[in-house]
């Protein structure tokens, strides 16, 4: 640290002033000051206009700014909630893949019952007319019967997961639309008061334009006035000579 | 119980209004003493003040505590406070006093002090408050920062980013152009007596 102090340091001057210096500078600007007038005066200077800053205080005003309720904090953009279209979309594109997948179990769900017809089928070179007939009946009532059972269950899942996505899109939509509405009175609030700070630029603009004119006019008038005495003490002096 | 700044922060991120209303009512003074010394206006200070938790209170999300929340707050309202100050494009104008109110001023202070100290203090007031006009932005910022919120030099340097020995001189000059400004208003610094 500084072992001397040098006239003109006012870094360390300030530091010393504001008690922000380590100890042993402050010793040392001290130590200083004792023998420097010039150092010591500063410090005085300096001290005297701070006590003086300490009257300077702001007007008592009513406060009590409050954040209502139905603000919330804005979220950064990779975690603020997606806009309404987007979600509809993402919703769409769910329900699409649910139901494709659906689907495809539907129809992917005859498989297994046909693998017991297989050890049928690779028996039928020994078989004669007589079974192929029996096996062509129970084959045909068993179509029959998967006609009648097997689509059904398809049908009620699909159509109870509509109804969930439906909702879920629904409430997707309905919080977006809540956002939005909150995103709108807040911006709202800021045009209203962007608009009154203008307003006051604007009217503070105008007073000091018609101030300006007022004292134009003002001056015009005083020129006036003294050319009209200037005139009259012409024509008084002109007929006193007379 | 008394929550810390931090507490409620961290309750306000949570989506806790109520919590960050706390923060407002601890430090909506302060935050209107530093608009109010900078732009010198009174409505201008309580707009500036306003705006400031309204951001802050927008951006909570994306603060995360690197800071003090009220340096956070600070640097906030200063930045509110130079745009406010280019957007009207004209020197800050310190709002000068009106007729005194004797009665007014004996109800807002101690009984102890008399009316003549209250006028004196007003006037005085007011004589500070022009010669802080003089100053240049960053010279007045660095004072108010300094005297009237307790800023370390590092604090100042961070907010108004700047090196600490910008700081220090900032407070030199404009410290020293204050008592210029004071004399030729008639301030009188008393005779300095030499150190033996």
């Amino acid at each position: 640290m500084n072992e001397t102090f040098e006239c003109g340091d006012t870094g360390a001057l300030v530091a010393y002033l504001y008690e922000e210096c380590e100890p042993e500078t402050r010793d040392v600007i001290a130590s200083h000051l004792i023998g420097c007038e010039l150092c010591s005066n500063e410090i005085d200077s300096l001290g005297w206009t701070r006590g003086r800053l300490q009257a300077w205080s702001p007007p008592v005003a009513e406060l009590g700014f409050q954040i209502p309720v139905s603000l919330e904090p804005q979220l950064p953009w990779w975690r603020a909630p997606l806009p309404a279209w987007a979600q509809a979309v993402a919703a769409l594109v769910i329900f699409g893949v649910g139901l494709s997948t659906g689907l495809a179990r539907g129809s992917g769900s005859s498989s297994p019952q046909a693998s017991p017809i297989q050890p049928v089928v690779a028996t039928t070179e020994s078989a004669s007319r007589t079974d192929l007939s029996e096996l062509e009946k129970r084959l045909r009532s068993e179509m029959a019967q998967m006609r009648t059972t097997v689509p059904t269950p398809v049908v009620r899942q699909a159509t109870s997961s509509d109804d969930d996505i439906m909702k879920k899109v629904e409430e997707l939509v309905a919080q977006s639309e809540e956002r939005q509405r909150r995103d709108f009175t807040l911006r709202s609030v800021e045009m209203a008061r962007d608009f009154e700070a203008q307003r006051r630029v604007d009217m503070a603009t105008v007073r000091e334009t018609v101030g300006q004119f007022q004292g134009v006019a003002g001056t015009e008038i005083r020129q006036q006035r003294e050319a009209i005495d200037r005139i009259n003490n012409f024509i008084r002096v002109s007929q006193q000579g007379r | 119980m008394t929550r810390t700044d931090e507490e409620l922060v961290a309750r306000s991120r949570s989506g806790d209004s109520d919590s960050f209303n706390q923060l407002i009512v601890r430090w909506e003074r302060p935050i209107y003493a530093l608009a109010y010394r900078v732009l010198g206006r009174e409505e201008d200070a309580r707009d500036v003040c306003q705006d400031t938790f309204l951001r802050a209170y927008r951006a909570l999300p994306g603060f995360k505590g690197q800071a003090k929340f009220s340096s956070w707050l600070y640097r906030i309202a200063l930045n509110l406070c130079r745009d406010w100050i280019r957007r009207q494009q004209r020197a800050p104008v310190s709002q000068m006093p009106e007729d005194v109110d004797p009665a007014q001023l004996l109800a807002e202070t101690e009984p102890a002090e008399s009316i003549e100290d209250l006028v004196a203090r007003r006037e005085l007031s007011a004589i500070v408050a022009q010669a802080m006009r003089s100053l240049s932005d960053e010279q007045r910022t660095a004072i108010i920062l300094k005297e009237y919120h307790g800023m370390t030099f590092q604090e100042i340097a961070d907010m108004q980013g700047c090196p600490l020995s910008t700081v220090k001189t900032r407070l030199y000059q404009g410290l020293s152009q204050l008592r210029r400004q004071l004399e030729r208003q008639g301030q009188v610094v008393p005779e300095l007596v030499k150190r033996t």
